[in-house]
């Protein structure tokens, strides 16, 4: 008879997520800084069995763990250390070799005997990086080293046995409790077929035994757990040694046939009492997904972190978008571009909750005003606990809230006041508006996009100014009391886009040559808060103009995000009369998301939207070249003289020459504008 | 068109628990809590796949969830698969297992990934929308519409039901 060594299906380890999720909760809640062995169990199957499994789960903590129906219970241990390093550190031989000897006094007790899965043993030895939802993880299935079993012949297969429809009705009166391993009892001679306990062995009939387990192996060797029978039988009576003993793997196939188990007769030669022998070798280490000897690291950030979680949402309720109806939108754009909204009020808290919807993640608020009672009702991010607190800015209240709502959002608050042309800083004060100045200026630098959400004119003229010096993206949102004026201010990037196309009928602005919110001015901003009543002061407007402005405003600026010039993509108006004809607008070119206006002013009263496109103007107050140089040369000094007033301004760009010789052409888009009005009549 | 009430469904997918008990596959009616429709039929098993053309077989796990779609009123089909090591496959990662014959653009219109009507996770789904229109194609002779259901959703995603399913009176 043929002779090889007897091989093994060594484990595998199956990890169910729910089981890093009772491992994430036990430390947290139970654990914490503790980090004693806990005993756990897994559970394998011997049913249509893929690989050779072990499996783990959230029952495995649970106290009595029930395997699941067809399957049956291993028995094991964590090791959970508290950092990295101590799961580095620990020595791997030694925890090994601890846990090999519990076995081995195990096997060496009646505790086998009485319960069999003892047998099935194993152990993890875990770190739960909980910040970054990391497990590292190392599974070993100890077995004490013992002289090799010799397989006589090859495996036979339980049905071409002569006997096997005998034997398998005597293997279906076992309960399936005991089937992890059980003895069958066969004597052909009196024509006896019994499956028994394990407990109820006799040494004298081992010639008549069939040592069966349960085994969870697909492949031709039975699973690694029979190495650990086998080194307890043999250690439990010497007398097998040098036997033929038969082993019978019990595999059932999905229709719960077990025609498919195997037997294989093996012997063990070698005399080895492991009580006896100094320093039993154990072995069981699994190797990683490598192939090699080491430990195993999951991250579960998708479905562990809830920030992960609604993250994920968020950005599924984007794709979905472009799936189905807008293919080539760029979510990786969006979720890259950082915002600067200057303004926390009405404005600002609607932008940035724009922002969110949209899958932007950088959001900075700045804003120097307090939560007041008023506010609330508008201002979607306050609440009037907020208020009543007495002491909440609007900047980083706005920023918190806004991470209450996506916690994976990147926001922050800065509370200062935007220095005004026309708002004289008195001497006290310089300090902290030099201050101001350099962390406007440093954000300014650090964001893509500069949105103007401030309730006065005057204080959007510093970032219109530090937008075009630093080359940002600036989008502008105006009201009026049941108007508004959204817009991009045109790009002072210099390099020369693609001209646009000349189109009959339709006059082209490109990108660099758009106007910024000052230019159709020709008066610098002053103090417009001085001389003013009550509701002059307060910006009374109807509620839902804030609301529509504010979403113009995003979606304006995702429609540049998504064209493919940007912000130099130019603008298009209807050259013939005031009317944009619909055959004409009909011809603007669009991008992704439609055409890309330069302005859009609407009317609540008539429910009017028109897309007026205006020049840059040489002199205008906030971007024109003299301004940037002046800037750019002189820095903060320049500043402080227009703040100091704002006439200084006006003379620099020549726009009081300008104003002294024509003032006709005042508020030349705002006429425009009204005769729309006129127009309904 | 002929759409499921939730109780016509819960008491097919009782019938079918039945029939599943008989055969001893596996087949799980989840019941959530009291809030309905909050039961599902569970199922799970292990497969052996390549996550892309070039890489090695190996096992994941999927755990199917026979859901009640209260917007379409049919049955729906959820489904989640992780690896041995715990991780969830994520919607790309599901695409290239379970179609990766598909052509991407046609992909979302099949298997997305949506919110779960019972356990309010992302989960992946086969999408119901022709759902009740396929279902009527089979008419009357249907006894039990969960039952049909599955058996024509399921092999898209590698769930075969046995035949003995369709044998059973």
């Amino acid at each position: 008879m043929s002779e090889s060594i007897l091989q093994f299906a060594p484990w595998e380890s199956f990890v169910s997520p729910t089981f890093w999720h009772k491992l994430a909760e036990l430390k947290l809640d139970h654990d914490r800084l503790s980090d004693a062995q806990r005993s756990i169990s897994g559970h394998y199957t011997n049913r249509k069995a893929t690989g050779c499994l072990l499996e783990a789960d959230y029952t495995s903590f649970n106290s009595s763990g029930q395997p699941p129906k067809f399957s049956h219970a291993a028995v094991g241990t964590i090791y959970n250390k508290n950092t990295i390093e101590e799961f580095k550190a620990l020595d791997k031989l030694t925890l090994l070799s601890d846990e090999g000897k519990k076995l081995l006094a195990d096997m060496c007790s009646d505790r086998v005997a009485t319960d069999p899965s003892l047998l099935t043993r194993f152990f993890v030895l875990s770190f739960a990086d909980l910040k970054c939802h990391s497990y590292y993880y190392w599974f070993a299935f100890p077995c004490p080293l013992t002289p090799t079993l010799k397989l006589q012949g090859a495996g036979t297969r339980l049905k071409d046995l002569s006997n096997s429809s005998k034997y398998v009705e005597a293997l279906q009166t076992l309960p399936p409790d005991v089937q992890n391993f059980f003895i069958l009892y066969a004597n052909d001679q009196e024509d006896a077929v019994e499956a028994r306990s394990l407990s109820s062995l006799d040494e004298k009939e081992v010639e008549h035994y069939y040592f069966g387990f349960a085994d969870p192996s697909e492949y031709e060797h039975p699973a690694w757990l029979m190495r650990n029978y086998a080194a307890f039988l043999l250690q439990r009576y010497p007398s097998f040694i040098g036997k033929s003993l038969r082993f019978l793997g019990l595999r059932y196939n999905q229709q719960m046939q077990m025609d498919d188990s195997l037997i294989w007769n093996v012997v063990q030669t070698e005399a080895c009492d492991l009580n006896e022998t100094e320093d039993v070798k154990f072995v069981g280490w699994e190797l990683n997904k490598n192939g090699k000897m080491g430990p195993r690291m999951v991250c579960m950030r998708d479905s562990m972190d809830p920030a992960k979680l609604a993250e994920n949402s968020v950005n599924l309720n984007l794709k979905l978008m472009k799936w189905r109806l807008v293919p080539d939108l760029n979510l990786e754009i969006i979720s890259q571009t950082k915002c600067l909204l200057f303004g926390a009020g009405t404005l600002g808290c609607a932008v940035a909750r724009n922002l969110l919807s949209w899958g932007f993640k950088h959001i900075t608020l700045l804003d120097n005003g307090k939560v007041g009672f008023s506010n609330p009702v508008r201002q979607n991010l306050y609440t009037h606990a907020d208020a009543v607190a007495g002491n909440r800015m609007k900047a980083t209240t706005a920023a918190l809230r806004l991470r209450d709502i996506n916690p994976s959002a990147e926001t922050v608050g800065h509370v200062l006041e935007i220095p005004m042309p026309g708002h004289t800083i008195g001497e006290s004060l310089r300090a902290q508006t030099e201050q101001n100045l350099l962390l406007i200026e440093q954000q300014v630098q650090a964001h893509d996009v500069i949105f103007l959400l401030t309730d006065s004119r005057e204080s959007r003229w510093l970032p219109t100014l530090l937008g075009a010096a630093y080359e940002k993206i600036v989008i502008n949102a105006a009201l009026g009391f049941d108007s508004y004026l959204v817009m991009r201010h045109g790009s002072s990037r210099d390099e020369a886009g693609d001209s646009g196309r000349e189109i009959v009928g339709l006059k082209c602005i490109n990108g660099n040559q758009l106007g910024c919110y000052f230019c159709n001015d020709v008066t610098a901003p002053g103090n417009s808060l001085k001389d003013r009543t009550l509701d002059q002061q307060c910006t009374v407007t109807r509620p839902g103009v804030s609301n529509i402005a504010a979403s113009y405003a995003v979606e304006l600026l995702v429609a540049l995000l998504q064209h493919p010039q940007r912000e130099l993509a130019p603008a298009y108006y209807a050259q013939t009369g005031r009317h944009q004809s619909s055959e004409d607008s009909g011809k603007v070119p669009e991008g992704l998301l439609g055409i890309l206006p330069h302005s859009v002013r609407g009317m609540l009263c008539n429910y009017e939207n028109i897309l007026p496109a205006t020049q840059k103007f040489a002199q205008c107050i906030a971007c024109s070249a003299p301004v940037l140089g002046a800037f750019k040369n002189e820095g903060h000094a320049f500043l402080f003289k227009t703040f100091e007033t704002a006439k200084y301004l006006e003379d620099l760009t020549g726009i009081s020459e300008f104003k002294r010789l024509n003032s006709e052409i005042i508020d030349f888009d705002d006429a425009e504008f009204d005769i729309s009005e006129d127009d309904e009549d | 068109m002929s759409e499921m009430t939730w109780k016509d469904f819960l008491s097919q997918a009782q019938e079918f628990l039945k029939i599943s008990e008989q055969l001893g596959d596996g087949w799980v009616l989840h019941e959530k809590d009291a809030n309905e429709p909050n039961t599902f039929l569970k199922y799970s098993h292990k497969i052996k796949c390549q996550e892309s053309k070039d890489s090695d077989f190996t096992l994941i796990n999927v755990e199917y969830h026979i859901v009640y779609s209260v917007s379409y009123q049919v049955p729906m089909l959820f489904f989640q698969a992780h690896r041995s090591d715990g991780s969830l496959l994520d919607l790309e990662a599901t695409w290239r297992v379970f179609m990766p014959d598909t052509a991407s653009k046609d992909l979302y219109q099949m298997l997305t990934q949506t919110e779960h009507p019972v356990l309010f996770r992302p989960f992946m789904a086969l999408h119901p929308c022709r759902t009740a229109e396929v279902l009527d194609q089979f008419g009357q002779p249907s006894a039990n519409r969960v039952l049909t259901f599955i058996s024509l959703y399921g092999p898209h995603v590698k769930l075969q039901l046995a035949n003995a399913y369709g044998l059973s009176k």
